[in-house]
């Protein structure tokens, strides 16, 4: 069977600074993540996948036929670009039915789809304001909106969650699983791993340009679980705490900080860790201000893997 | 005609259409319009002081066509439809990259030189409604005394079209250069005030290479008045010639600016 979109040997240079080297792949309906730190090439391959840039080496084809120039095929194609831009003059409202009026929708149409796509992204109270005035957002949701609203077959989201609360991130991620069921393509990408596991098995893995993992989530759930994490935890009673955990084997090192009465906690567990440290909290009526994983990031887990 | 064709010429003119009246509405809106239209108003406000002078003053009245024509030639010819051509056709493509709002245009189904014509028409025909307004009420104004003399109509609608035809051919040649170019509108103001304003006025053939030439050669034979040496040397091109090199020119740099944009790849910087 035909793949959705295929990739062959694709890469894409800015001048000197390798954007994408040598990408193929086929991605088929359902969700896919492309997961990988800031500047890794996520946005230049979904770029690529959607016309928008020239490979230099390579082709894409999206249902067999070559994507570039190729203007018929945007009617089944939704996108949402990472970059927070707009036509702020505009009301919400506006953008939504002179974007779909664009894809030679009648004016009727296109009002009741943008009404539906508002709807869906719970903007319809705010429909009539300017988009200057909506916050990060709304502004995320809107974006969002316009990639649905023609109800596309492929939808290509680029970091789709960036600046949503999380009642707006959980919001978008049920979407998004509705959407496959429905049998569409969805391309997600993020740079948190969690986002993504919310939304999908399929994950493929890109760093410095190049696909470095890609598969099942959990093939790269264990890749990542064998890396050690450090979790922060500032809190009321950070050396009581510490003499809770200190005897788990899970816990490979603990950290004072006096000054800012935090604890540092490196473990290579992090899962597990996770799981007791509530319990442990409220028996031991410890106050918890913040709880960060500064090693949680990406870039760290991808340095660790790529050094291994 | 085959069928297929004529829906496909049929979607085009379709998909032009809705990218006009999406411009159209979004460049009224904007700000850049706005302050345009204050500049636009400036002729007004001149003609206004004229007239009240004139009214005032017991000293030998100039008539109101020969200050009219003399508005143009400087004001309006020379200086408000090269800039606003300059700042409307450059935007056309430039905005979008700037604004890094052109992924919303090229990822729907529409050919991309229908986006180049259909924004182009909508932010010419915002820039011949702001010219026009200026150019109607400085007239009314400076003609206020003899609205029934309709030789003076004649005139009027002869500048008129002047500088519409000006505004369809600035407005192209600038939105080719906006097309390729970064820094178009540096480009695009060394070629106002440096080329335009130098060739014009070379003898022989050589003048024919600045559109503001054509321009000149169909103003009416009375044009200039105090400022008739901003004619000068003009060894005007014939008027049907005039109108042909100016269509020409229009044509040309539109297909261009089609064939730029459909070809080149736009990088958004993060």
């Amino acid at each position: 069977m035909m793949p959705i979109i295929e990739t062959k040997n694709l890469s894409k240079w800015y001048g000197n600074v390798l954007g994408l080297s040598d990408v193929t792949l086929q991605i088929d309906s359902g969700v896919t993540g492309i997961l990988g730190p800031n500047g890794a090439g996520k946005s230049t391959f979904l770029r690529l996948i959607t016309g928008q840039l020239k490979p230099n080496i390579g082709t894409v084809k999206i249902k067999g036929k070559k994507v570039r120039n190729n203007y018929s095929l945007f009617s089944i194609i939704g996108f949402c670009p990472e970059q927070d831009c707009f036509y702020d003059e505009l009301t919400g409202w506006q953008f939504l039915a002179s974007l779909l009026k664009l894809h030679n929708f009648s004016n009727d149409e296109a009002e009741q789809k943008a009404q539906k796509a508002l709807e869906i992204v719970e903007l319809s109270d705010d429909k009539n304001r300017v988009i200057r005035s909506y916050s990060r957002g709304m502004r995320q949701r809107l974006k969002f909106a316009q990639a649905i609203a023609h109800d596309p077959e492929i939808m290509i989201l680029d970091e789709p969650l960036n600046g949503l609360d999380p009642l707006g991130r959980r919001k978008i991620i049920r979407l998004i699983k509705t959407y496959q069921r429905e049998g569409k393509t969805i391309i997600v990408s993020s740079h948190v791993l969690p986002e993504i596991e919310a939304m999908t098995k399929k994950i493929i893995l890109i760093h410095q340009g190049k696909i470095f993992a890609q598969g099942n989530i959990h093939y790269i759930r264990d890749l990542i679980d064998t890396h050690p994490h450090i979790i922060s935890i500032k809190c009321s009673h950070s050396r009581e705490l510490a003499s809770k955990f200190i005897h788990e084997d899970y816990v490979l090192k603990v950290h004072f900080d006096i000054a800012s009465n935090s604890l540092l906690v490196e473990t290579n567990n992090r899962d597990k860790f996770f799981s007791q440290l509530p319990s442990v909290l409220i028996e031991n009526n410890i106050k918890v201000d913040e709880i960060t994983s500064p090693d949680d990031n990406l870039q760290a887990v991808f340095d660790y893997l790529i050094g291994k | 005609m085959d069928m297929k064709i004529k829906e496909k010429i049929a979607f085009f003119f379709t998909s032009m259409r809705n990218v006009f009246s999406f411009f159209l509405r979004l460049g009224l809106k904007t700000k850049k319009t706005k302050i345009f239209y204050l500049l636009s108003f400036l002729p007004i406000l001149m003609a206004l002081i004229i007239k009240f002078s004139q009214v005032f003053s017991n000293g030998r009245q100039i008539e109101g066509i020969f200050i009219f024509s003399n508005m143009i030639m400087v004001f309006y010819l020379q200086f408000l439809i090269l800039i606003l051509a300059l700042f409307f056709g450059t935007s056309v493509c430039s905005e979008e990259v700037e604004g890094k709002t052109l992924t919303y245009l090229v990822t729907r189904p529409i050919p991309k030189p229908a986006f180049i014509l259909g924004k182009y028409s909508a932010y010419t025909l915002i820039v011949i409604l702001m010219v026009a307004v200026g150019v109607i009420f400085s007239f009314v104004i400076l003609n206020v005394d003899n609205l029934l003399d309709f030789s003076r109509y004649k005139i009027f609608l002869r500048y008129m079209a002047v500088l519409t035809l000006g505004i369809l051919c600035y407005s192209s040649f600038f939105m080719f250069i906006g097309t390729f170019l970064k820094r178009s509108i540096l480009f695009g103001l060394i070629f106002s005030f440096g080329w335009e304003n130098v060739v014009q006025y070379f003898p022989g053939s050589t003048q024919r290479f600045a559109i503001v030439h054509y321009l000149k050669s169909l103003l009416p034979p009375s044009s200039g008045g105090r400022f008739s040496f901003l004619l000068f040397r003009l060894e005007p091109s014939s008027p049907g010639m005039s109108i042909f090199m100016l269509f020409l020119i229009t044509g040309i740099f539109l297909v261009l600016s089609c064939v730029v944009f459909s070809l080149k790849e736009y990088i958004l910087d993060d």
